[in-house]
């Protein structure tokens, strides 16, 4: 038969033993249970509190409260103020800088961009005046070829009408000659010399 | 046969005196005192102007921790001055709660009445002391009289209000620290009783001592659960002493 024997040690403490002999207790319990009966140990009460320990807590925190509030916290407080200001001014100069950065990239930007608006007026004049000097020339030029060419023109024409004259004498010499030697007698140069400009002409324009 | 002993409660919760008047919780008391000294002593002494790192990052951190979540939450910029004597607070029961974890020491000395006790007197002493600094007599009008409270209410509210805040504040302070790390203490001694008691079992229950893993399986959780609960409770005090001293110095919130 299995039971479970309960000895109170007092003040709260208590020993179970299970077995699965026959207890040895005295005082059996209802169901497998038995209850040995010991006298209660008397001691303090485990919730009121006990003077000497009321007295070295508060002595210790009473003692690590001073020294807290007069001499630990302020120095590390001290400290992290120390170095929240610094970190403070270095964002404060870091954030000047880069104000001034900012600033100087403004004015190179500002500066940048009029020299290229000279530099472009600059090209504009440059490219104005090339174009009339192109112009001016190419009408020099033209004017030149103009002439030259009514000269070649002219040059021209003299040497074609002497060359006609020349043929013109030839044709109407051969001409006077071949009649005189066909008919026996000499026809009018004047005539002939008509009739061979008149058989060109309309020979050359046919 | 299985044998589970359990011892009485006052040799859980009591020690041995070292000597006459100075037992385990005097220990504990004066090690977090010494501990938190040395801990800021340490920080106090490093280079404030680097990058802090070890000790002086943990109580820097302390003392952000204290000013942004206790101090700016309950009392406001003007409760700043109360930040030593909070971060005071709350290392001291931190440092008192954590040896309930911690091997040989393993007992929460606020898990006996006498610190949670004294801490509350303090607290009251303090809050109240702050009220009537600020408001005088005034104080006792806006504590007993809420403003806004229909006059015929006067005769419910005021009792309750007089028992709430200078009764039962101090009492509900200390047995809430006090009720928790006994009850973690307890807990851990029992299932370490109990894991010791299954696994030395002198019987033929071959499954019993396998079964031993569950104890085990606890105790470690609740120690690591110990951990939570003792930072939390040394913080719902500290909150709640920076709530009580903020309601002192502005009654109207």
């Amino acid at each position: 038969m299995h039971t479970a024997t309960v000895a109170h040690l007092g003040a709260g403490g208590f020993r179970v033993v299970f077995s699965a002999e026959e207890s040895t207790a005295t005082v059996p319990a209802p169901g497998n249970t038995a209850e040995a009966a010991v006298p209660e140990k008397s001691g303090p009460s485990p919730i009121a509190p006990e003077k000497y320990e009321l007295i070295w807590a508060l002595g210790a925190f009473v003692v690590f409260a001073l020294l807290m509030r007069l001499f630990l916290f302020p120095r590390l407080k001290k400290g992290m103020n120390a170095r929240y200001g610094k970190i403070r001014s270095d964002h404060e100069t870091a954030e000047s800088t880069r104000a001034a950065a900012e600033s100087e990239v403004a004015e190179y930007q500002s500066a940048l961009a009029s020299v290229k608006a000279e530099a472009a007026g600059r090209i504009d004049v440059a490219r104005q005046t090339l174009e009339t000097e192109r112009t001016a020339r190419i009408a020099e030029a033209n004017a030149r070829i103009a002439v030259r060419k009514a000269a070649a023109v002219a040059e021209t024409d003299a040497a074609m009408a002497a060359a006609r004259q020349s043929i013109e004498a030839a044709v109407g010499s051969v001409a006077e000659r071949a009649t005189e030697l066909t008919l026996g007698k000499r026809p009018d140069p004047a005539t002939v010399q008509r009739a061979v400009a008149e058989a060109m002409r309309s020979g050359v324009n046919s | 046969m299985f044998a589970l002993e359990f011892p009485p409660i006052n040799e859980v919760i009591r020690w041995k005196d070292v000597f006459s008047s100075f037992n385990k919780v005097g220990i504990i008391a004066c090690l977090a005192a010494l501990i938190g000294v040395t801990v800021f002593l340490i920080a106090g002494r490093k280079d404030p102007m680097v990058a802090p790192k070890g000790v002086r990052n943990v109580a820097e951190t302390g003392v952000e921790f204290i000013e942004n979540q206790i101090v700016m939450q309950t009392i406001g910029e003007d409760g700043l001055g109360w930040t030593p004597f909070l971060l005071t607070l709350f290392v001291f029961i931190y440092l008192c709660n954590l040896p309930g974890i911690i091997p040989i020491l393993q007992f929460p000395a606020t898990a006996r009445m006498a610190l949670p006790l004294f801490m509350s007197v303090i607290v009251w002493l303090i809050y109240n002391g702050v009220g009537f600094k600020h408001h005088g007599l005034g104080y006792l009008k806006s504590s007993l009289f809420p403003p806004g409270v229909p006059k015929a209410m006067y005769l419910l509210v005021t009792p309750i209000e007089f028992i709430s805040t200078f009764i039962v504040r101090p009492f509900s302070l200390a047995i809430r620290l006090f009720a928790n790390m006994l009850a973690g203490h307890m807990l851990l001694v029992t299932f370490a009783l109990l894991s010791n008691a299954m696994l030395f079992a002198e019987t033929k229950q071959y499954m019993l001592k396998p079964m031993t893993i569950l104890p085990v399986f606890m105790l470690v959780f609740l120690t690591t659960f110990e951990v939570l609960v003792g930072f939390l409770q040394a913080f719902i005090f500290t909150i709640l002493t920076g709530v009580y001293i903020g309601q002192a110095k502005h009654p109207a919130h």
